[in-house]
């Protein structure tokens, strides 16, 4: 069976001769819980969007569940669901109920179905009562948590989310997190909360371009501290 | 964002009987509005039109008439200026033709928009293209351009209440141009964001590559 997730020789150049945003990497991501940490500009976002084929690598390929993101592209796409930032990047219909059932859409149900199935969806996430609410009216953390639904309501088997956490308020920070941790589906994830971070079982520590740790999370997570120059003090 | 807060798309959810009425039928009504007022251009013609479709409002959707009013606030500059170049240049009862007969097409398409839910308007369109299929259309991704077409109006009008009220507290109101320059810009980034949002979700892109395999399969 082949991997999950797997970059061969993966690399991404603004053009040819450019800037190298991400150097080429071998990596192949078995675990159900793979954080990306590093700086701004570090390279992780390139990283994750490389996964479900929104940016194709330069150089090398990547493959996921073993389709290639160049030659298998919308395939790969309805298999891994993508988390932007910022939510409203995300919604694109005028209500939450409608997003989902937008989402549904792909799967080619007739529209009682994909409304019925929108609204278990929006229930599982504790956000039915919000259905038919502007998603401009809602707050962030609620909009980050239609986002995820959106995505999830075609039961992808990859998640890949981009700094889900950054936008929230301490509250719904750990709201998300406890919904990302009750997954089913494989989920990569980057974060500057390294609490987060310390939630995975695998965190790859990126440094302009290139992955400079590999390992479980405590070690990357102090290593990424002894780079940054922020090391805890004594009985931190 | 406040231009952006009041965006709820063109439906709004409410009671009467246009929101239990079959898209078909508002469709068709809507369209016979148009054509009614084209091709019997007379101010009879005119008022029964506009009886119909502010009626059709406020009876159908039970909006209020000041609701019906604000509806046409956005296009009213526009047919302001169009009725006094007909009245001068023609007469008067021209001007109510040709004016109150775009009015009643607007109320009308209106009436439409605002008591039928995106998704089931999709579904609509994706029945009226099916027939096309044979000559290369898809259907889906055709009534996901034009839904998000509509959802994009809402969503320019509103960022254009925001640009301008930003120029306002610069004190740079009357300066075109910092109104226009992060209007393009706006709309250029929400249409990349909008693309990104959707490739993303594999929305538009027709078919997969092959059917999904129950188990993951090697390259």
């Amino acid at each position: 069976m082949p991997d999950p997730i797997e970059f061969r020789g993966a690399g991404v150049r603004t053009h040819p001769e450019g800037r190298i945003l991400l150097e080429p990497l071998d990596l192949s991501l078995t675990e159900q819980r793979v954080c990306v940490i590093g700086a701004n500009g570090s390279g992780k976002s390139t990283l994750l969007r490389l996964i479900n084929g929104l940016l194709l690598p330069t150089e090398g390929a990547v493959a996921v569940h073993g389709n290639d993101t160049r030659t298998m592209g919308r395939t790969v796409r309805r298999s891994v669901g993508f988390v932007f930032t910022d939510p409203l990047s995300q919604l694109v219909m005028p209500t939450g109920r409608e997003d989902v059932e937008l989402s549904l859409r792909t799967l080619r149900l007739p529209s009682g179905d994909r409304r019925e199935r929108a609204g278990q969806v929006l229930r599982r996430f504790g956000i039915d009562h919000l259905a038919d609410q502007s998603s401009y009216d809602l707050s962030g953390g609620e909009r980050q948590i239609l986002a995820l639904a959106v995505v999830l309501a075609t039961e992808p088997r990859v998640l890949v989310a981009d700094e889900p956490t950054t936008l929230l308020d301490l509250r719904n920070d750990a709201r998300m997190r406890s919904l990302l941790a009750g997954l089913d589906q494989q989920v990569v994830f980057t974060t500057h909360n390294l609490d987060f971070a310390l939630e995975s079982e695998r965190t790859l520590v990126l440094d302009a371009g290139r992955i400079v740790f590999d390992g479980p999370a405590d070690d990357a997570v102090a290593y990424y501290r002894e780079l940054c120059g922020c090391a805890p003090s004594p009985g931190q | 964002m406040r231009g952006f807060g009041a965006t709820l798309g063109l439906y709004e959810p409410g009671r009467g009987f246009l929101y239990r009425t079959p898209l078909a039928v508002k469709a068709v009504a809507s369209l016979a509005c148009a054509v009614a007022v084209i091709a019997w251009r007379s101010p009879a013609t005119t008022a029964v039109a506009l009886l119909l479709a502010v009626g059709g409002l406020l009876v159908g959707a039970r909006l209020s008439p000041a609701r019906v009013l604000r509806m046409l606030l956005p296009a009213a500059p526009v047919l302001g200026i169009l009725a006094l170049y007909q009245g001068v240049a023609q007469d008067w009862l021209r001007a109510f033709v040709v004016v109150g007969g775009i009015t009643a097409c607007l109320l009308a398409a209106r009436a439409l928009t605002l008591t039928t839910r995106t998704q089931d308007l999709l579904d609509g369109v994706v029945r009226l293209v099916r027939p096309f299929r044979r000559l290369g259309a898809d259907p889906e991704r055709f009534a996901l351009a034009l839904s998000i077409m509509l959802r994009s109006i809402p969503y320019l009008a509103g960022l254009f209440v925001d640009v301008r009220q930003a120029a306002r507290a610069r004190g740079l109101e009357r300066n075109p141009r910092v109104v226009v320059t992060p209007l393009v810009l706006g709309a250029v980034a929400y249409a990349h964001r909008t693309g990104e949002a959707l490739a993303a979700r594999g929305l538009g892109e027709g078919e997969p590559d092959e059917a999904l395999p129950d188990e993951p399969t090697g390259p």
